[in-house]
């Protein structure tokens, strides 16, 4: 009983989901020769500007690309050492995120 | 320092992902699910808790390594409405996920933060979910439900023996769910705050009034939150302050200056000490009853 009355009181209590919130989503899919890396708001806007920052399996900063201006990115596997996997970042300046690439991710997408 | 424990953390992990081929591993996000997964698994499987000591695993940043000892579970134990926040920045092979709050959409609760303003928009809100569902018996029972199904569906230990290891924890959460209506159903009109927002669920279910700070766990309060906690008191009549973990030395005669009663109720998201689910579930309810009695007789 008391729950009843608890669930009826307290559904005044809860707070509705802003329509403006955003936040950023950052993906990645790879391939046997490169990984594709998207970055979009949780409004689904694209991010047009920001930072990717990719990373080894030592959180070491491998090399960094501007994000291109449909929120995306494409990293040629043969530019980094990807053997330990990949540490995705975008930092658009106000927001981050970040994706995580395995050595298995590399080769299962890779066919092998 | 840090750093190198969370390194050894992550090689201990890695190599007990591959120290024990013959024994099913199930990776649970969060205590709660591992303590669910512990019984009704029994011996039959290694259930793995990833995160390392001393991290919140909602906020948790794994490694490439821990990820790839995560694929390489059997099961992977999500609990969805939000936590592990790192579940959705990793690929993770869709035929062992298992999110225990699916199908309890209409049983979440929503939440929103206005953080800040920048050039994306102006001041706004970044939307969420309340994420500690398992601190409703009734939700916990649900989620432990999903665990068994999936226990059983991918054949990781007898049907028969799961069923009545499932008897057995929804006897005692039904028994933790009828104690904290008991203690707590009467506190409608007591007014507590916590030290973290980690508390929805609880107090949807029992009718209590829960406002939140946001206080680093195991934190002595700094001056600015005991001015924001002092204001609730003024402002709401809040009574009782809620600790998710026992606080620093001088943090309670402070907040007892206050004109506060306090209490411990460790939200289960991390083993609590020296007690396991139910049990400091159930030193929970009787703690912030106990609190909030003190608080009446003034």
């Amino acid at each position: 009983m008391t729950r009843a009355c608890a669930l009826l009181a307290s559904l005044a209590l809860i707070v509705p989901v802003a329509a403006g919130a955003h936040q950023l989503n950052v993906f990645a899919s790879v391939d046997c020769e490169a990984v594709t890396v998207e970055a979009k708001f949780s409004n689904g806007k694209f991010a047009s500007e920001g930072e990717v920052r990719v990373l080894d399996g030592e959180n070491a900063l491998l090399t960094t690309f501007p994000l291109e201006a449909d929120g995306t990115r494409r990293i040629p596997l043969d530019s980094v050492d990807h053997s330990g996997g990949l540490v995705i970042e975008v930092d658009t300046g106000s927001h981050d995120d970040y994706w995580i690439v395995t050595p298995e991710d590399i080769a299962r997408n890779c066919g092998s | 320092m840090a750093r190198l424990l969370a390194v050894l953390a992550t090689m201990l992990f890695a190599a007990g992902a591959a120290a024990a081929p013959d024994r099913p591993r199930v990776v649970a996000v969060n205590y709660a699910l591992a303590y669910i997964a512990e019984r009704l698994l029994g011996d039959a499987a290694e259930v793995v808790y990833p995160v390392p000591d001393g991290t919140d695993p909602s906020f948790w940043r794994p490694s490439i390594a821990d990820i790839s000892a995560i694929q390489s579970a059997d099961l992977i134990l999500l609990n969805g409405a939000g936590f592990a926040t790192w579940t959705a920045k990793v690929s993770l092979p869709r035929s062992k996920l298992v999110d225990t709050s699916r199908g309890l959409a209409d049983r979440l609760i929503a939440t929103e933060t206005v953080t800040h303003s920048h050039g994306d928009g102006g001041e706004h809100s970044h939307e969420g979910t309340a994420s500690y569902t398992w601190l409703d018996p009734e939700i916990a029972l649900r989620q432990a439900q999903a665990v068994a199904n999936a226990l059983k569906a991918r054949g990781l230990e007898d049907e028969g023996r799961v069923d009545d290891r499932l008897a057995l924890l929804a006897a005692d959460l039904a028994a933790l769910d009828a104690a904290a209506d008991e203690a707590l159903g009467a506190l409608s009109t007591t007014v507590f705050v916590a030290t973290h927002p980690r508390y929805q669920y609880l107090a949807r279910a029992y009718g209590l009034t829960i406002l939140s700070l946001e206080w680093e766990a195991g934190a002595a309060p700094t001056g600015d939150e005991l001015a924001e906690l002092r204001q609730l008191v003024a402002e709401r009549g809040a009574e009782v302050l809620i600790w998710e973990a026992e606080p620093p030395e001088g943090a309670r005669a402070a907040i007892a200056e206050l004109g506060l009663q306090d209490a411990v109720f460790p939200p289960l998201a991390v083993e609590p000490p020296a007690a396991d689910f139910v049990a400091a579930f159930a030193a929970g309810i009787e703690a912030i009853a106990a609190a909030a009695s003190r608080a009446e007789s003034g």
